[in-house]
């Protein structure tokens, strides 16, 4: 029995971690521009078509071009609509974002149709190594390091560069760094921009181990929703810490109480914000109380 | 004539002579009008209501469900009983939304009858609403039971076989292949109903159940499961998870390299569940209702699948097929009725045959159930067409007397029949 909750909790942690990456745009977005996006999903959902759309037309290295077109995307997005709600009343973004969802869902159906669209990984990365009683795929194994290679770069982005201190700063207070002669509109929409791009490559490594459906956005949203809000709000300790705890609880949820499996990460956070109502690591932040 | 024309002059009722023909004029006019207003109201568009989804987890067969039953009105030139008919496609994102969408049709639109229900609460919810609403409905695509059996009622339809039916058909297979048996199957109805019926057969034929899981629907990530089932060492795995939750799960059953090592079988698989999974991943035994290259398709299905490839550019999917026929029944038993009386309808529909090589496939009065064969089918063990993935092993039951068998009888289901 050891063996096979040593197996789960490793195979959890993968999960966990592919769940950090999409949680951790959606908590960024929220932090800097109080946008509550519930599009977040849908743009997870572009980048596993476009990289399903750029595998197809010129092989499998061209789809790594899926998130950078997913974040170009999203910054085109937030010119034309997300600029104009900063300010203004929250339930106005989310009903935006929501209506932004639906409309990507029936986008991606009209031009791919709504049947599942094959893809695989990569040959190189097909097979699995077993460590005794762990087993993990190379594929997965690889979304395992590319997450982290990618986290680590955006943490060291977020507390070494002058842009990374920029979109701290603005998260904690926006309208003090616009007084500092920061051109604030650039900076949200690169905010923005760079949510969308970790949401595209989250997109892109879950395609070969998700449906790609129009409708795939939920199987992210929820979780990544599930994630910020253990983690606290704006939080990006946060996000990774609580991701993973998510991953490994579903997982041994799933060993012992397998039909409670769905329900899991749900009363986690239910069990968390009982004990610590701001999530583990949010601050109290008056933007948004 | 003098003095009554002053008289008409003095109280100001003189018709003079341009507004003598002014009134002519019109009154001929509304004359000749009056056919045509006749006409128009006898040609007050017949409307049949659809409800499958267009959002949520089962859109994806949702979009074949209904592509197959517009194909049906479109080949009778959108016509029905000289008038002309048209559908009304809701969306059903839940039980509670399939369940209003059917008020919806039954109340605002005023249909004569409804096709839907893509998943078997969705049909259930449904049905409920056309046994209160006095209104026929096909469900054509849901499998569980209780559609046919405890919830049944005089305005429902079923054309998927049930469950219990594809499991009496699929589990001897498995059974050949070995006794220790591992369940997965979803957290509802479809799921349940395929737990107990696989359950039943392998206690009942000297094998055991080493494992059984409930997934929840939507689940994205089956590598924990999976590596339960690797850990129980089964001879075989029953699946009860359905669309794209079926193509995520064979997806990483190949990733984590079970693929070929134990082999999978699960009912009532739909094309496009296998399609979504790519030649690499995709394995398993199934059952499925239709195929479109089965030689034994009637030269009508062989024709409606022509249409559909060229309408659509793909092949018609199982699905489409199911989408089709059940609306078709429906607007054939509309023509047979001649009227959009709702129990004629319902008449019509218990009396409605469709010839299929040596059987008559058709409703049975005492529950509703559309009575077929189902096809047995692996797949390809090399896939070089995108399209054409099944090995069909077999068409089963063989005979008349195996069908009824296989269905059951009126005293093994739970159906107690209402009246109209």
């Amino acid at each position: 029995m050891f063996d096979m909750i040593l197996s789960q909790a490793v195979n959890g942690l993968v999960l966990g971690f592919l769940y950090v990456l999409i949680a951790i745009g959606l908590s960024i977005i929220f932090g800097m521009l109080g946008i509550v996006n519930f599009a977040h999903g849908a743009f997870f959902a572009i980048g596993a078509y476009l990289a399903f759309a750029l595998n197809k037309e010129f092989g499998w290295w061209a789809a790594l071009a899926a998130p950078v077109l997913t974040g170009l995307i999203g910054a085109f997005v937030e010119v034309v609509l997300i600029r104009h709600l900063y300010g203004k009343e929250p339930l106005l973004g989310l009903i935006l974002t929501f209506a932004l969802a639906l409309l990507t869902e029936a986008v991606l159906r009209l031009i791919f149709g709504g049947a599942p669209v094959p893809f695989a990984a990569p040959k190189f990365l097909a097979g699995f190594v077993e460590y005794g009683a762990i087993l993990i795929t190379k594929y997965r194994m690889f979304v395992l390091i590319t997450t982290v290679v990618i986290l680590v770069l955006f943490w060291a982005f977020l507390a070494y560069t002058p842009y990374g201190r920029i979109i701290r700063a603005g998260s904690r207070d926006p309208e003090m760094v616009g007084l500092l002669g920061i051109n604030l509109p650039i900076v949200f929409t690169g905010v923005f921009s760079i949510g969308c791009l970790l949401a595209g490559l989250g997109g892109l490594l879950a395609a070969p181990l998700w449906t790609i459906t129009p409708s795939m956005a939920a199987g992210a949203i929820m979780p990544a929703f599930v994630i910020v809000t253990i983690g606290g709000l704006g939080s990006f300790l946060g996000a990774i810490v609580a991701g993973l705890l998510v991953g490994v609880t579903t997982a041994m949820t799933i060993q012992f109480q397998p039909e409670w499996a769905g329900a899991a990460m749900y009363i986690l956070m239910a069990t968390i914000l009982l004990i610590r109502p701001r999530g583990l690591f949010g601050e109290r932040w008056e933007r948004f109380e | 004539m003098t003095e009554q024309t002053k008289s008409g002059a003095a109280t100001g009722l003189r018709i003079g002579r341009r507004g003598l023909l002014l009134g002519a004029t019109s009154l001929a006019a509304s004359r000749l009008g009056m056919p045509y207003i006749g006409n128009a109201a006898a040609a007050e568009p017949i409307k049949i209501g659809m409800i499958w989804a267009k959002t949520g987890s089962i859109v994806d067969q949702a979009e074949y469900l209904a592509q197959g039953g517009m194909l049906a009105l479109e080949q009778r030139n959108n016509t029905l009983l000289g008038r002309p008919a048209e559908i009304v496609w809701l969306d059903e994102p839940n039980p509670q939304g399939a369940q209003q969408s059917a008020e919806r049709l039954v109340g605002e639109q005023k249909v004569v009858g409804m096709v839907g229900g893509a998943l078997s609460s969705f049909a259930l919810a449904i049905s409920s609403v056309a046994k209160k609403a006095k209104i026929p409905y096909v469900a054509a695509n849901a499998a569980t039971g209780d559609l046919t059996g405890k919830s049944c009622n005089k305005y429902t339809f079923r054309l998927q076989p049930p469950v219990d039916v594809h499991a009496r058909i699929l589990a001897p297979y498995c059974a050949t292949i070995g006794k220790k048996w591992y369940l997965l199957t979803a957290s509802y109805a479809f799921g349940q109903d395929i737990k107990r019926a696989f359950t039943d057969y392998i206690s009942a034929n000297g094998g055991t159940v080493v494992g059984a899981d409930e997934v929840p629907v939507g689940t994205p990530d089956y590598s924990s499961f999976i590596l339960k089932i690797r850990a129980a060492k089964p001879d075989v795995v029953i699946g009860g998870i359905a669309a794209s939750d079926l193509t995520t799960f064979l997806k990483q059953w190949n990733e984590l390299g079970m693929k070929g090592k134990i082999p999978f079988a699960e009912i009532s698989v739909g094309n496009t569940d296998l399609w979504g999974v790519g030649p690499e991943a995709a394995d398993g035994l199934y059952t499925i209702t239709w195929w479109y290259k089965n030689p034994n398709n009637t030269p009508e299905e062989q024709a409606m699948a022509a249409a559909y490839e060229k309408k659509y550019n793909r092949p018609a999917a199982d699905k489409a097929w199911m989408g089709w026929l059940g609306m078709k029944s429906l607007l054939d038993s509309i023509d047979m009725a001649k009227s959009t009386e709702p129990g004629t309808i319902v008449q019509a529909l218990e009396n409605w045959k469709y010839q299929r090589g040596d059987m008559d496939i058709g409703y049975r009065g005492f529950d509703h159930q559309m009575t077929s064969r189902l096809l047995v089918a692996g797949i390809h063990p090399k896939i070089t067409d995108k399209w054409d993935y099944f090995d069909v092993k077999a068409e089963l039951p063989k005979t008349p007397d195996d069908i009824a068998k296989a269905f059951g009888s009126q005293a093994d289901g739970a159906c107690k029949m209402d009246t109209l």
